[in-house]
């Protein structure tokens, strides 16, 4: 373990699964997230539009629900030493409406020599799940990961 | 009422670069985006890897022309090549790379880069919409 109490890449096993806590996913998430952002997409800022839409109301931004998943997965059992993420491919496929509570399930699927002696890639794979068990959002990361250093 | 202008999947022109004004990052973007999300920088002075990200999508919306009539976010690969920075001044360069019309509506992939203030192309990736088309 790391001194902030983070594992390092020797410490990460394949196979390994963790789950998250919820998150309820507010209206002003989407608000923050649109002022923020700069989308104000329709999608996810007029009611009144949405309401003849095949969703019926406003949806929240993918890629809020994917920021929200990050925060998520660092509260999943305890958080890697990460350095930073290498590469993400992600779908998305349901939407997240205003009050849904959505967790993340993460499972590590490989682990890899990084570009330097003192990392390693660990890949994971996740799924956002809403409060009915439906997948919202999956896809799988590369994560670079520090050694435990040598001495 | 008139409808909104929106940009349909007929307007989509393939292999057109679009390039986006800029934006520099602060202290707030980052104390905002990690409030919201929990999603925290990976070291003192670094943005939130998934913040470029979150905000090339804004970024394409300061182009002068209608939103693009987007139905669903289908998905995107994405490549975090170098550091991003607070105080750093990011843009978006995109192009349409595939087109593929659908019963209801159509497909859109698009390339997109994230340039910093050197010109560097600091992420990358791909984003595959599903995009409306014109009512007849």
């Amino acid at each position: 373990m790391t001194e902030a109490g983070r594992r390092w890449f020797e410490e990460i096993e394949v196979g390994e699964e963790s789950e998250s806590p919820g998150r309820t996913v507010t209206e002003t998430d989407l608000v923050i997230f649109a002022g923020l952002s700069g989308d104000y997409n329709v999608l996810h800022t007029d009611a009144e539009f949405m309401k003849s839409s095949i969703f019926g109301e406003r949806i929240a931004h993918g890629l809020l629900g994917l920021a929200i998943q990050s925060g998520l997965f660092s509260r999943a059992g305890v958080p890697y030493a990460t350095l930073g993420f290498g590469t993400l491919r992600w779908k998305f496929k349901g939407p997240i409406k205003i009050g849904d509570t959505i967790r993340v399930r993460a499972r590590v699927t490989a682990k890899e020599e990084g570009s330097k002696p003192d990392r390693g890639v660990v890949t994971v794979e996740r799924q956002v799940l809403n409060q009915r068990d439906e997948v919202v959002q999956a896809g799988e990361t590369e994560l670079i990961v520090e050694r435990r250093p040598a001495g | 009422m008139a409808e909104p202008p929106r940009f349909y999947f007929e307007d989509v022109v393939l292999h057109d670069v679009q390039e986006t004004p800029a934006l520099t990052l602060t202290e707030t973007h980052v104390g905002l985006y990690a409030g919201l999300s929990q999603d925290m920088p990976a070291g003192p002075g670094l943005v939130p890897e998934l913040l470029p990200l979150c905000l090339t999508t804004g970024l394409g919306w300061r182009i002068p022309q209608p939103p693009l009539a987007v139905l669903a976010f289908m998905g995107f690969d994405w490549e975090v090549l170098h550091p991003v920075r607070v105080g750093d001044t990011i843009h978006s360069r995109s192009h349409t790379a595939v087109k593929r019309s659908m019963r209801e509506g159509g497909v859109v992939v698009e390339e997109r880069q994230v340039v910093n203030q050197r010109g560097e192309v600091v992420h990358r990736g791909r984003f595959t919409f599903l995009v409306a088309k014109r009512p007849s």
